[in-house]
């Protein structure tokens, strides 16, 4: 047993990092905001943390305070400007912020460490902080889901003219969801900042935002079971198989063309909507009416 | 009153609205019809704030809408359905129907962020409104059922609830009968009477001239985005003009 | 030296062009965005650096090249695309399929460089300079500028010449009313995305052959600059993605000579924020006019 737990502890502090941003995610998308700057607000949060703990030696309650704050800040300035672009160009300035992100890392060596990163970060998050964080974030998801918010946030993703003709300030809610999303993202990015010891910029950029996308594609964007399922799936595959987990780029890009096209819905929501459709394909003849 | 005054919209070359000014009192059902394409769904696009004009003046009581965005519209107490329905296809009738209390789902940020209870009465709250709602509208079966598996005549209904949900001063029906037999279309009538009663203000677009006639104290007729007759629907449907209109196509 | 630079940023500037309009045309007809192109870009480098590995001349490599990087693309549109558009979820979708293709792609070079960088065996374009006007010309930028120059004419023969291309821009203005006129959108979408992958394979040769270097990463700066680029000239807009390419190539050149050193680090940072600041102030670029910015319906 004990053995077990330590052979697989860093699966399980993966696993729930990864879950964090994933639902980072999953909530601007929920809130039909096509953005991909989970990447680059992950990273502002991450080396926010990281750069007060390693130059200014910082106690990490402060950095990760700090971090949150500061993705969620940034997050919120972008929305600025995305709430005026729609879809596609929502996605490619998204794009353009996680390498602005990126090429600032870079130059920015004397804070940053630039290409070389940012070592010595002391390791004070363990699987017990990052199981909290997440489950609290587990929990925000799910009760934001069942007030006024959730329901604003369908209204919009499904259909923004018919939302805005039923008084829904889409502005607000776009940015409050971009909020969230960056404040969230900020933390694990923190949290992932004082579990690793060491940061480099690669960590976030294209790939990450590649992962972080499947576990949301995968399990399903529309329910809080999704990001669930989709990230312990593509976590745990890897660890099935060696071929699996050499092969993971090539997976997640297999995995994405036949989700998307197959399962568009993802499996959380497909599984809820096919669950709903056979409790109502049941009862009384009068039901069958269309 | 909601008051429509020099409203134009072009849209590519062509005048969809052109040079339209309209009442819609309170307390009245106003009749607005026209042969297919003489901009009937643009007016109420425009007054809804869903298009921009490209001159005129709308006001709604004493507040200039014209500009305004459009869930300040809503909030000023304006709603409308629409002739293409929009629901959301997957979700639940009464969900459907709850979106449409957005104006009255009020509850503070943390609360309604963690769920606390004072969140959790509000969702309450409207789910017993909206439930009663739809059981005014005899539709009780169907609460629980996905709004894109129902009927036409179902989902103008769910279409009607959630636009009165919001409790509007003002009506904008974008042909709420079509698809709908004559007994739906009656118990619906009824309905319209009783709301213009209560003070609401409905402007109604239909092309049965017979459900129009028996609501509307005053009909406008559109064609080509103009304003071509207005009057009582008696007169209004013997007038040259009107005829020449829907004959012309 | 300002002379040269913009010569050099114009010579850029035309291998750009190959790749933008490929990724603008899609755009324009398909109203999608294909994240797969910077792949297909590299396959074209791959599959004319392996030719002329196997001993082929580098003529055939390039026309192995075009033919090749077409049928990818063509793959990529039958695979990501097809069953989206019909679903009419292209938009949100498309853009995650081909993410996974260009994975897929991607990973596949990966397989066969073995992650190595590959370059062409020297003299595989003889290196010949010209000075004139105290400029310099090297043969292989005349080449990349003639090629580049003689493709874009050829495509735009292609789309304003051809019953092609009325067909083409018929389906780009209205799909559904092109499709009452009796087009098959289906034939005109696989042909379009054989002429942007076609048009994306040489520039992938081309920047394979001027800077020696091809890796299986090649297409990601490039799908980048493509970005800002088909933004700049107006998403959809052939003319407005031509100009867009050279004024990026000159820019870009420009930002590199001039750009003092203490900051040079931060170039692509500007470039991007630039790319920032024009989808704020003029979403619809040079030449654009879809709505950027419109609210969106059912969904
Ligand atoms: N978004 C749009 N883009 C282009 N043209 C439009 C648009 N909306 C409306 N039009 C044009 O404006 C004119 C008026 O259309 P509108 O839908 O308002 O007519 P209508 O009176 O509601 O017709 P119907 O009885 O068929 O519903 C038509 O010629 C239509 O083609
Ligand atoms: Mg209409």
């Amino acid at each position: 047993m004990g053995q077990w737990i330590i052979a697989y502890t860093p699966l399980v502090d993966l696993f729930l990092l990864h879950l964090g941003f994933a639902y980072a995610q999953y909530i601007v998308l929920r809130a039909g905001v096509f953005s991909l700057a989970t990447a680059g607000l992950a990273g502002i949060g991450a080396y926010t943390a990281g750069v007060l703990a390693v130059k200014l030696g910082a106690h990490p309650a402060l950095g990760v305070a700090a971090a949150t704050l500061a993705g969620s800040g940034a997050a919120l300035v972008l929305s600025l400007p995305l709430a005026r672009l729609r879809g596609v160009y929502q996605a490619i300035a998204t794009v353009a912020f996680v390498q602005i992100v990126y090429s600032v890392n870079l130059w920015a060596e004397p804070v940053t460490g630039g290409a070389m990163g940012l070592n010595n970060i002391p390791r004070t998050a363990g699987t017990g902080v990052l199981a909290v964080a997440a489950l609290g974030t587990l929990y925000l998801v799910w009760a934001m889901e069942r007030t006024r918010l959730g329901r604003a946030f369908n209204a919009i993703r499904q259909d923004e003219a018919m939302a805005a003709t039923l008084g829904v300030d889409i502005v607000r809610h776009q940015a409050l969801a971009f909020a969230l999303s960056g404040a969230i993202a900020g933390l694990f990015g923190a949290l992932e900042a004082y579990h690793a010891y060491a940061l480099d910029p690669g960590q976030f950029a294209f790939p990450f935002l590649i992962a972080i996308l499947s576990y949301v594609i995968l399990g399903g964007r529309n329910s809080v079971a999704g990001p669930l399922i989709g990230t312990a799936i593509l976590i745990i595959l890897p660890e099935l198989a060696r071929p699996l987990a050499e092969n993971r780029m090539l997976i997640y890009g297999v995995m994405l063309i036949l989700v998307i096209n197959f399962l568009p819905r993802g499996i959380a929501d497909s599984l809820i909507l096919a669950w709903r459709a056979r409790r109502l394909a049941r009862p009384e003849p009068a039901a069958g009416e269309p | 009153m909601l008051r429509l005054r020099n409203v134009s919209r072009h849209i590519g070359g062509i005048r969809a609205v052109d040079d339209v000014s309209l009442d819609i009192p309170p307390g009245r059902i106003t009749g607005l019809i026209g042969p297919n394409g003489a901009g009937k769904t643009t007016i109420v696009n425009l007054i809804t704030g869903m298009m921009p004009l490209t001159a005129g003046s709308i006001h709604l009581g004493g507040t200039d809408i014209t500009r305004a965005p459009a869930h300040r519209i809503c909030r000023a107490g304006l709603a409308r359905t629409f002739q293409n329905m929009r629901l959301m296809a997957d979700e639940t009738v009464i969900d459907n129907v709850m979106i449409g209390f957005h104006r009255h789902d009020r509850c503070a940020l943390p609360a309604a962020l963690l769920n606390l209870p004072s969140a959790r009465r509000m969702t309450a709250t409207l789910r017993r409104r909206a439930a009663a709602m739809i059981a005014e509208f005899g539709m009780e079966r169907f609460a629980g059922f996905p709004a894109g598996g129902l009927s036409y005549g179902h989902q103008r209904r769910v279409e009607i609830m959630r636009a009165l949900a919001s409790d509007p001063a003002f009506l904008l029906l974008d042909e709420p009968i079509a698809g709908m037999n004559d007994v739906e279309a009656d118990a619906l009538a009824a309905i319209f009477r009783r709301l213009a009663a209560e003070g609401r203000g409905i402007l109604l677009i239909e092309h049965d001239m017979r459900f129009v006639a028996s609501l509307c104290d005053h009909v406008h007729v559109l064609d080509g985005g103009r304003l071509i007759a207005g009057g009582r629907p008696a007169e209004v449907l013997r007038d040259p003009a009107v005829i020449a209109a829907y004959l012309g196509g | 030296m300002l002379a040269q630079q913009l010569l050099n940023g114009f010579v850029v500037g035309g291998v750009y062009a190959l790749f933008a309009l490929g990724f603008t045309l899609v755009f324009g007809i398909q109203r999608v965005l294909n994240l797969a192109h910077g792949a297909i870009f590299m396959s074209g480098a791959f599959i004319a650096y392996y030719t002329v590995a196997a001993g082929g001349p580098l003529w055939l490599g390039l026309a192995l090249a075009v033919i090749g990087s077409g049928l990818i693309s063509v793959l990529v549109e039958i695979v990501c695309f097809r069953r989206l558009r019909r679903s009419g979820d292209e938009e949100f979708g498309g853009i995650i399929s081909s993410i996974g293709a260009s994975l897929v792609i991607m990973t596949i070079a990966q397989r066969i460089s073995d992650t190595q960088v590959l370059r062409f065996p020297f003299e595989t374009f003889p290196v010949i300079i010209w000075r004139f006007w105290g400029l310099r010309v090297s043969a292989l930028q005349l080449f990349m500028l003639a090629l580049a120059l003689a493709l874009v004419v050829v495509l735009g023969w292609f789309i304003y010449r051809t019953a092609f291309g009325r067909q083409v821009r018929a389906v780009t203005q209205n799909e559904r009313a092109a499709m009452l006129m009796g087009i098959n959108p289906v034939r005109i979408h696989m042909q379009t995305f054989f002429l942007s992958g076609a048009l994306a394979g040489a520039a992938g040769v081309l920047v394979g052959l001027a800077f020696s270097s091809i890796r299986y990463t090649m297409g990601e700066p490039f799908l980048m600059y493509g970005f800002v680029i088909i933004i700049l000239g107006g998403l959809g807009s052939i003319p407005g993605a031509l100009l867009a390419s050279f004024l990026f190539g000159m820019g870009q050149t420009m930002l590199t000579a001039y750009m003092p050193s203490a900051i040079s680090g931060l170039n692509e940072a500007f470039i991007f924020a630039a790319l920032f600041l024009l989808l704020l102030f003029r979403p619809h670029g040079l030449m654009g006019r879809e709505a950027a910015g419109a609210l969106r319906g059912r969904r």
